[in-house]
């Protein structure tokens, strides 16, 4: 390992000697970049990320000065790669850095491929607002690539962590958009029962019981085959639970379909908020009485 | 009539009596003794058969009302007497198994209490392996539901992979055309580089007539065409 260090070091030390020396016209910035893109390999090999993060990122302003703006942004990519493993922030901006680039380039698929990534090691540091930022942008670069799939992936991602904000109205259009567009899709059809579900979970955490029933008849105009799957009976159940104030109905309706199919941790934070919105009214009931 | 009748039945019971009196006695008893009793228990047999039928032609001959009573009695006799029969052939045997078979299952039929109990134990089980096989089928409705999500899940990923093969198919399309007026352009300069250079040998050896002209000619050619026509065809590729 010590062995790739040394190497790595030594063509660095080349690669600068090539850059502020003075040679033959043009060609220093390439040699100077082939000799960086080694020592970063070679930092590589020898897991020293930060070392082989740097090397990547004089690399890119070899690049830059080149004009090879895709060879930079790739460059700044790698960079961001390296620091992935260390330094999160550091990694963050130099993908954006990166991001810039192809966007100039127009290369959007690179572009929004990045900002996924960037949202990714957002919601790892769980920061959800900017995640949701970054998730946004790359759903609208995928979208003007016409790449739908990974679209509707990043807006569902957006939609979870928008009702974990609590921005329920955001969260049920997105879903209720996904599922109209899934409809039509042969493949992705047996889907659209798990967003609905979604988005009749979000409709309760608002706590609109008419909005609710109103959302559940659409559906059920939007997807003729929901009415009988079991979700729809868990959110007629629950509704019916919310609208008589029944806290036990509420738990029995979850134990139910829990015990088919286990509830993932998202699912399960919201039905835990209606839940105690539902015991809260209960108080306050017993408060007045 | 019915005198005789009486008498006959008087000695129809007696010698039931007696009959069944022999054949408990040889049951307890073996061997030669038992063979003993047993050739005398076959006599009175057929002295039984004998009364009965007797009783019998009495019975018929006797005006009706009186008649079916009697044939009733009758009847009766006459299943005590098999039932005597099928204890003697229990008893000659030599097969204690069946003897020990007949007995069981005797008994088993005969004892009531027995049987409840047998059939409560039978609905229990049948009860249980109800639930049981309830249970397993709740197991596989949830398996079923998991691999449905997995199914789901499998086939979102088919549609991400169809559309990037799509774009990749739509990209290459594009690269065919780039490679396609490249190498346009690389065999234009390729000739161009060829016409110069005879051209140049040419300048150096003469073969023709009218040196300057040709040369000045040449050097038009040479400025033109390098620097003008490849240059646009690589602009236009990028």
């Amino acid at each position: 390992m010590s062995d790739h260090i040394a190497r790595g070091e030594d063509f660095e030390k080349k690669a600068e000697k090539k850059l502020s020396g003075w040679a033959i016209f043009g060609s220093k910035y390439e040699d100077a970049a082939d000799l960086f893109d080694k020592a970063a390999n070679s930092f590589k090999l020898a897991k020293s990320w930060d070392q082989a993060g740097a090397v990547y990122v004089k690399l890119a302003n070899c690049h830059l000065k080149l004009d090879s703006k895709h060879e930079a942004a790739n460059a700044y990519a790698d960079a961001a790669h390296c620091y992935k493993k260390s330094n999160i922030k550091e990694s963050i901006s130099w993908l954006e850095q990166s991001v810039n680039l192809f966007l100039e380039i127009g290369r959007l698929n690179m572009a929004a491929r990045y900002d996924k990534e960037i949202a990714e090691l957002y919601e790892q540091e769980q920061n959800l607002e900017q995640a949701i930022v970054y998730y946004e942008k790359a759903a609208d670069l995928f979208q003007s690539e016409e790449v739908t799939t990974s679209a509707n992936q990043c807006k569902q991602k957006v939609a979870q962590f928008a009702a974990q904000l609590e921005q329920y109205q955001k969260a049920i259009e997105i879903y209720e958009e996904i599922a109209r567009q899934s409809l039509n899709n042969n493949l992705l059809k047996y889907g659209v029962k798990g967003h609905l579900l979604n988005a009749g979970i979000c409709q309760l955490c608002k706590g609109d019981v008419v909005a609710i029933t109103n959302a559940l008849e659409k559906y059920q105009e939007l997807d003729p085959t929901f009415s009988g799957t079991r979700e729809y009976k868990l959110l007629r159940d629950l509704a019916a639970a919310v609208d008589e104030e029944d806290i036990a109905k509420f738990t029995d309706a979850v134990k139910e379909f829990d015990s088919m199919t286990q509830l993932d941790a998202w699912k399960t934070t919201l039905l835990l908020r209606v839940k105690e919105a539902l015991k809260a009214k209960e108080l306050e009931e017993d408060d007045l009485t | 009539m019915s005198q005789v009748f009486d008498s006959y039945e008087r000695q129809y019971c007696e010698l039931s009596a007696n009959l069944s009196k022999k054949i408990t006695s040889a049951n307890l008893l073996d061997g030669e003794q038992k063979k003993q009793k047993i050739s005398e228990v076959l006599g009175g047999f057929e002295d039984g058969e004998a009364l009965i039928r007797k009783m019998d032609l009495e019975a018929r001959s006797l005006p009706p009302s009186v008649k079916t009573m009697l044939l009733a009695k009758l009847r009766e006799y006459k299943t005590d007497l098999n039932n005597l029969k099928t204890d003697v052939k229990r008893i000659t045997s030599a097969n204690t198994n069946q003897a020990a078979r007949d007995e069981l299952l005797e008994s088993g039929i005969a004892d009531t209490s027995m049987t409840s109990a047998d059939q409560r134990a039978r609905l229990l089980m049948s009860t249980e392996r109800l639930n049981q096989s309830s249970d397993r089928i709740r197991e596989s409705r949830k398996v079923m539901l998991e691999t449905e999500e997995l199914g789901v899940s499998i086939l979102q990923d088919l549609h991400q992979q169809r559309q990037s093969l799509l774009h990749a198919n739509n990209t290459l399309h594009g690269v065919d055309d780039n490679i396609g007026k490249s190498k346009k352009v690389l065999s234009n300069m390729s000739r161009r580089m060829n016409r110069n250079k005879w051209i140049i040998v040419e300048s150096v050896f003469p073969f023709h007539f009218s040196l300057p002209q040709f040369f000045t000619s040449s050097a038009g050619f040479l400025l033109g065409s390098e620097f003008e026509h490849p240059c646009h065809s690589l602009v236009g590729c990028s």
